[in-house]
């Protein structure tokens, strides 16, 4: 279990890299790597030399996650105006632009089967869906207050919405808050499940494990990786070894390992098993905020691939074996 | 039966007086010589038999007599019987005067003195009294008269054995032993039955000319049951130093014993022996008898040191004390017999008189300047004593005497901890090394402060091997010990436990939790914990902690608390750790536990105020810092910090709107500040404090000046993280107007402590690149902002505020580009969907937000942008003239162009027809030339007419604007006493946010201060010191709630920085004419 650094873009975008995605591949094209950045552009990359394909203008204020679809030929961009952005990715044509105010607009993630798109809604405590077909608002998932909390101001922030995750068969869907809880909701139902408690602090990025839909594993800016078990509701793994935030968290094709990335700059690979972190990338120069795993699949494609981003503005690649 | 026969005068008869039948009075003696006119040599012999019955009185009675003038008279002839008495009254007063040690001893020579000299005036030639006067003047030391005394003697007879030995005596003394033997020898060939000591004097010479076995053999010869032989022997056996020699020696020193019990050297011997053998009641007995028996000074130094240690071995360190006193005052120079001083010395160490104990040690190291165990010990002396200057050269003078002995490199080491932690980490390594060459055990302590100084110096692996090893073997291993190679078969209860899922909901209070153990212990597993593993075991946690391994740590603090639930530092470790990760309600019920064991505890007091500031609960935490401050007298700098602080947050926070009162509260922090900077001048966060204290009060440049030097100060150490330091000298420079200083300084300050992951130091950033103008940068930075707190709206709202100051500035320009416009085009239309968004989201949630001030910013930029676009408009205009006018002088060159080629052409034509159609074609070009100016004359009116048109909607445009400027303004009026309380407040929210960096900072020293405590010694106090300072670490967060508290407040004033012009009015001019132009800015 390791990392292999294979190549990085420096000067990538303007200023800070703040999310990324991989775009699957499919017939017409080879999977390619999107990013979104502070400097309020969507680049398309071509990950065999980090090429630059396409520049996407026309976001305004930084863009702060992008999502591609299964399929590989739509994605989605969010920035700070709250609004959402889905294009063709092979001309950037724009198909539709999403709004569901007041409801500011985080991370953005495509169901596995690629018929909704679910947005993280920021202080409106739920997660707004999205059918892919007309693109029409479809449901809001909400947060339950708790009991016996009165409706004060800081309740009121404390479930803002900033993360979001689906299971690998797509039923499940889990948030993260800013209060450091987990919220987990059953998509077809459209209802609130419980909660996963263990974080006291926001909770930026979550993840399920793609062969295992029981395993949940989150980051923290408490700078711990927890790993839930979302049916017995408890908390199995909790690791610790950043310095700082956890920013991003990604699970390894193979389910074997967890890869992170930190405001301490660095890229983390973990051992589920040794509950520890086995190495740690060190290239970057500042806040590591988006780190993915390229999805299983495509011609020509032995090996899996890591992508990181960060605040000092490249994109870095490594192969994990 | 000797007996002496007295003749009776006038008769034949004669008084027998048998010599052990001597009467008790001497009084009846001296009546029958008297009365007889015995001859003298008889009361010389009788006398003497008194002396040799011990009966010193009756023999002084007599001879006194027998000198006294009426003798004198009666018995002038004889003159030899005469010396003879003399010389014995001489003899014995020497010998008094030799024995007393007293003021009498002077008395007594002086008696000896005037009897040999009475004895010199009968016959000045009298060799007896030449000796006794030479033996009189060897009491009194006087060596060289006393030789010459003897030398007269020598001279008129060179055989003369007494002679003879008092030279060879006097040779002895003088050290010249080789000359001594050769008298010893005369004397012996002269008379070989001579007495004993000749043959004594030989062995003795021998012994000091280091002719051990010839001196043996001497001393053999001597009768076997001649005391002072078999004691000679006896020592020389016992130099021999070794199991047989000592027995052998201690049998002769029996034997003496046996014979003689009233050897003083003898008997000393043998205590000597037994006190080795731990027989103490025969040391004292044994000495107290030899003290009883001498006179003679060294020996009864001996007597009493026996005694004087036989106490100090068993504790009673008094009486120990009061013989080593004795012995040393037997003694004239600490060379003869230095033991005693060194014994002194100790027992006064013990008992605490540092000085004396210092004095004696130093007499020893006069002796013995290489002697470790002293050498350490006058180190220790001087480390007690504040002078570790001398401390140290002492220490380092034993460790290079003895380059082997561990414990002094132990002893370097514990000095150099706070001074040199290099030099300290070498002396402990050498240690190590040492103690690991010889098999020994290394002690736990010492791994531990190994430990520990790696650790300072940052080298966290060997840190951890260190603490591993001084750990040694036990549950923990299998704790900390994350390698799953194992045999997976066996199920290990200890990673089955640790590994057990917890129940989601429970998690959070994962930090008190101690199941884990039990259940080891149920499934058959001893957890065993030493309290001497405490220490590194607690160590190996916060080391862990450092590396942000802190589940490991936890485990291990939760592993000290299951066996020593009293353990505080522990408890308090781990509400560290859970305030690190926002958790404070269980941070809270870990300090209560750390309370329930000790309410006064100031440590656990003082990280529950720190909570209780973030639940902004303020009037608690007060309570609980004034609690904090009483439990420690006073005497806790962090506490008084803390207190110090409340009181600026008070200041800054509550009475604003009473001025009287924040003037005391700021005064009262004040007060605070300089009264732990009068107990410790060097605390970095107290001059800190009182740096804030002075930029409150517009002492811009002594605060600067202050902070500078705490910064400096701050930046020397590793371990101090003063990132509030940073904050308020930007805040100043930026008070000053300058903003490029303040913005490097707030970015160094980013990227060194924050990871750049801190909002707050961003929005000072923003603020700053506000004033400077710098839109761009400012939009960046609140992005940024808003990216890290996501659900900090007023961050947006500041974001609007900006992007609308942008496009009113660049509206406000004289000239602007078209590309500047578009974007101001769309700035505005962010910055009023940022608005909207924010007015929306006002009716879910509170904000803090006026929503009518929303509503106005909203219509502001509306209106903005409805003027930007006809800005946008009028410039797309202008640039559509500019292009046409640069079309237009393009067609113009064109047509010069065809004019010129068309002359050409003319021109050749006008060379082929110029003589016939000459006139016809001079018409023909006027009117070509008329046409072209018409139409230039038509084009250039079109254009002055589309101008003035221009002009003209600018002018009514302003106008409309500058009514519009004169309503805002009117409002603006009216809410300027609300801004500026908002501003001031603003400005106050973020001293205070240098504030909790102030006790950051602090806690992090104390930590560190008491980690050194920790390494130098491990008594329980110490550690629970250093835990204390590991739990300031944690508290240090809990100061950041005023943050918290404040967020209500802060959006409040935010929400002002669209007027940021009463801002800062009071800071300076610079200010004073950017607000003047915000204001010009705002039509």
């Amino acid at each position: 279990m390791k990392l292999a650094w294979l190549r990085t873009q420096d000067g990538a975008h303007g200023d800070s890299v703040w999310t990324t995605t991989w775009v699957p591949g499919n017939e017409e094209s080879p999977a390619l790597l999107l990013t979104g950045s502070l400097d309020e552009t969507v680049k398309l990359w071509n990950p065999e030399d980090l090429s630059l394909i396409r520049t996407n203008s026309g976001h305004c204020l930084g863009v702060v996650s992008v999502a591609a679809h299964p399929s590989g030929r739509i994605a989605a961009s969010a920035s700070i105006d709250s609004f959402v952005r889905v294009f063709d990715v092979q001309s950037n044509n724009t198909i539709a632009t999403l709004e569901a105010s007041p409801s500011e607009v985080w991370q953005l993630k495509f169901n596995p089967q690629g018929t909704v798109l679910a947005v993280a809604g920021g202080g409106s405590a739920s997660v707004k869906l999205w059918n892919t077909s007309e693109w029409k608002l479809v449901g809001t998932l909400s947060i339950p207050r708790p009991e016996g909390v009165k409706h004060s101001e800081k309740s009121g922030t404390k479930k803002f919405v900033l993360s979001v995750a689906w299971s690998p068969d797509g039923r499940q869907l889990a948030c993260g808050s800013m209060d450091g809880t987990i919220s987990v909701f059953d998509v077809a139902r459209s209802k609130f499940l419980h909660h996963l408690e263990g974080h006291c602090m926001p909770v930026r990025s979550l993840v399920y494990s793609p062969i295992d839909s029981r395993v949940l594993v989150s980051a923290s800016d408490d700078g711990h990786v927890n790993m839930y078990d979302v049916e017995g509701k408890t908390l199995f793994v909790s690791m610790s070894g950043h310095s700082s935030w956890v920013l991003s968290v990604d699970v390894s094709p193979d389910g074997a390992a967890i890869a992170t990335g930190s405001s301490d700059k660095t890229v983390r690979l973990w051992d589920p098993k040794m509950r520890a972190a086995v190495q740690s990338m060190t290239n970057h120069t500042d806040q590591v905020w988006g780190v993915m795993f390229r999805p299983p699949g495509g011609p020509g494609v032995r090996t899996v691939q890591l992508a990181s981003v960060s605040d000092d503005k490249s994109i870095s690649l490594y192969e994990y074996s | 039966m000797a007996c002496v026969y007295i003749p009776v005068q006038n008769s034949e008869e004669e008084v027998r007086v048998s010599l052990d039948q001597l009467p008790r009075d001497a009084t009846d003696i001296l009546d029958i010589l008297k009365a007889e006119q015995a001859p003298l040599d008889l009361w010389l012999i009788i006398a003497r038999e008194y002396f040799k019955q011990g009966k010193v009185e009756q023999f002084r009675q007599i001879l006194e007599e027998g000198s006294s003038p009426e003798i004198d008279e009666y018995y002038a002839d004889v003159r030899y019987e005469r010396i003879a008495i003399l010389n014995a009254l001489g003899a014995y007063y020497s010998h008094l005067g030799k024995i007393e040690t007293k003021r009498e001893k002077e008395d007594y020579f002086i008696k000896a003195t005037q009897y040999y000299n009475k004895a010199s005036r009968i016959d000045m030639h009298e060799s007896s009294t030449w000796v006794g006067k030479g033996q009189l003047l060897l009491a009194k030391g006087d060596l060289d008269q006393a030789s010459s005394a003897f030398k007269i003697v020598l001279d008129g007879d060179r055989e003369h054995v007494p002679a003879l030995l008092g030279q060879a005596c006097v040779q002895f003394s003088r050290g010249k032993y080789l000359e001594s033997l050769e008298l010893y020898k005369r004397a012996l060939q002269v008379n070989p039955q001579c007495p004993a000591a000749v043959r004594l004097g030989i062995g003795m010479c021998r012994y000091k000319l280091g002719q051990h076995e010839k001196a043996k053999q001497a001393f053999k010869r001597l009768d076997p049951e001649n005391v002072e032989a078999l004691v000679a022997l006896g020592i020389l056996d016992l130099q021999i130093n070794e199991a047989a020699g000592i027995r052998r020696g201690m049998e002769k020193m029996q034997r003496a014993f046996e014979f003689y019990p009233y050897c003083a050297t003898s008997l000393n011997y043998l205590a000597n022996h037994f006190f080795f053998t731990g027989q103490h009641f025969l040391v004292e007995q044994l000495t107290e008898t030899a003290l009883a028996v001498t006179n003679h000074g060294p020996t009864r130094a001996h007597s009493y040191y026996n005694l004087a240690r036989s106490y100090h071995s068993k504790g009673d360190f008094e009486k120990a004390g009061l013989y080593y006193m004795a012995s040393v005052k037997e003694i004239d120079k600490p060379k003869e017999f230095v033991l005693p001083y060194y014994g002194l010395a100790q027992v006064q160490l013990h008992l605490g008189d540092l000085r004396s104990s210092l004095a004696n040690y130093e007499k020893v190291l006069e002796v013995a300047p290489e002697n470790c165990e002293t050498l350490k010990a006058v180190g220790h002396i001087f480390v007690q004593l504040g002078q570790s200057e001398k401390a140290l050269e002492y220490l380092k003078k034993a460790t290079k005497f003895h380059p082997r002995d561990h414990e002094a490199f132990i002893d370097l080491g514990e000095l150099l901890i706070s001074t040199d932690a290099g030099a300290a980490l070498d002396a402990f390594k050498s240690a190590r090394a040492l103690l690991k060459k010889g098999h020994e055990e290394i002690p736990i302590d010492l791994l531990n402060n190994i430990g520990a100084l790696h650790f300072e110096r940052e080298e966290y692996e060997l840190a951890e091997e260190a603490f591993k090893e001084a750990l040694g073997d036990g549950v923990w291993r299998k704790l900390i010990d994350t390698d799953t190679k194992g045999n997976r078969q066996q199920p290990d209860p200890i990673k089955e436990a640790l590994y057990k899922p917890l129940d989601a909901s429970a998690s959070v209070e994962k930090y008190r939790d101690t199941q884990l153990f039990s259940q080891i212990e149920e499934a058959g597993v001893s957890v065993e914990l030493p309290w001497i593993k405490i220490p590194p075991l607690f160590n190996l946690g916060t080391l862990l902690e450092h590396l942000h391994r802190t589940e490991m740590a936890s485990i291990l603090y939760r592993l000290i608390l299951f066996k020593y639930p009293e353990y505080i530092d522990a408890h308090l470790r781990l509400a560290a750790i859970a305030k690190a990760q926002n958790n404070f309600h269980l941070s809270i019920q870990l300090v209560r536990d750390a309370l329930k064991i000790d309410d006064k505890c100031p440590n656990a007091l003082l990280m529950l105020g720190d909570l209780e500031l973030k639940n902004d609960d303020w009037v608690k935490a007060k309570e609980t810092f004034k609690a904090a401050n009483d439990a420690t007298n006073g005497k806790d700098s962090y506490a008084t910090l803390c207190l110090g602080n409340w009181n600026y947050f008070a200041a800054v926070r509550f009475d604003k709107r009473n001025a009287k009162l924040e003037a005391t509260h700021l005064e009262k922090a004040k007060e605070l500040y300089t009264k732990v900077l009068v107990q410790h001048s060097s605390n970095l966060y107290a001059a800190n404090g009182a740096g804030v204290v002075l930029a409150e009060k517009g002492h811009y440049d002594v605060a600067k000046e202050l902070l500078t030097q705490v910064q400096e100060a701050a930046s020397g150490s590793i371990f101090v993280q003063m990132p509030g330091v940073w904050i308020n000298l930007a805040h100043i420079h930026f008070a000053q107007g300058d903003f490029a200083l303040a913005i490097k300084m707030y970015q160094n300050c980013l990227r060194r402590f924050f990871y750049n992951t801190d909002s707050n130091v961003l929005l000072y950033l923003a603020r700053t690149h506000y004033e400077a103008e710098q839109w761009q940068d400012c939009k960046r930075t609140l992005l940024r902002a808003i990216h890290l707190a996501p659900s900090n709206y007023t961050l947006r709202f500041d974001a609007g505020v900006t992007l609308q100051k942008f496009s009113a500035s660049t509206l406000q320009k004289t000239k602007r580009t078209v590309d500047e416009v578009r974007a101001t085009v769309a700035e505005l239309t962010n910055a009023v969907r940022l608005f909207s968004q924010l007015s929306a989201a006002s009716n879910l949630h509170i904000h803090g937000f006026d929503e009518k001030k929303i509503e106005t910013h909203v219509g502001y930029c509306k209106h903005l942008l409805e003027a930007a676009k006809v800005h946008l408009e009028a410039a797309e205009r202008e640039d559509q003239l500019n292009k046409q006018r640069q079309e237009l002088a393009r067609q113009v060159t064109l047509a010069e162009e065809n004019r010129r080629k068309a002359e050409e052409q003319k021109k050749l034509q006008l060379e082929k027809r110029k003589q016939e159609e000459e006139l016809k074609q001079m018409q023909q070009q006027e009117e070509h030339l008329e046409r072209m100016k018409e139409q230039w004359k038509h084009t250039s009116a079109s254009k002055r007419k589309d101008r003035t048109h221009a002009e003209d909607e600018n002018g009514g445009r302003s106008e409309k604007r500058r009514r519009k400027g004169e309503k805002k303004r009117k409002r603006e009026k009216k809410s300027r006493y609300e801004t500026e309380e908002a501003g001031d407040m603003d400005d106050q929210e973020e001293m205070e946010m240098e504030d909790e960096y102030v006790n950051r900072n602090y806690k992090q020293t104390d930590n560190t201060m008491n980690d050194d405590g920790d390494e130098v010694d491990e008594n329980p106090q110490d550690l629970l010191a250093a835990a204390g300072l590991e739990d300031s670490d944690a508290e240090t967060d809990a100061v950041e709630n005023p943050s918290a508290a404040n967020r209500k407040r802060r959006a409040w004033s935010e929400s002002d920085d669209d007027e940021p012009t009463t801002r800062h009015t009071e800071s300076s001019p610079i200010r004073e004419n950017s607000a003047e132009m915000q204001v010009s800015d705002g039509d």
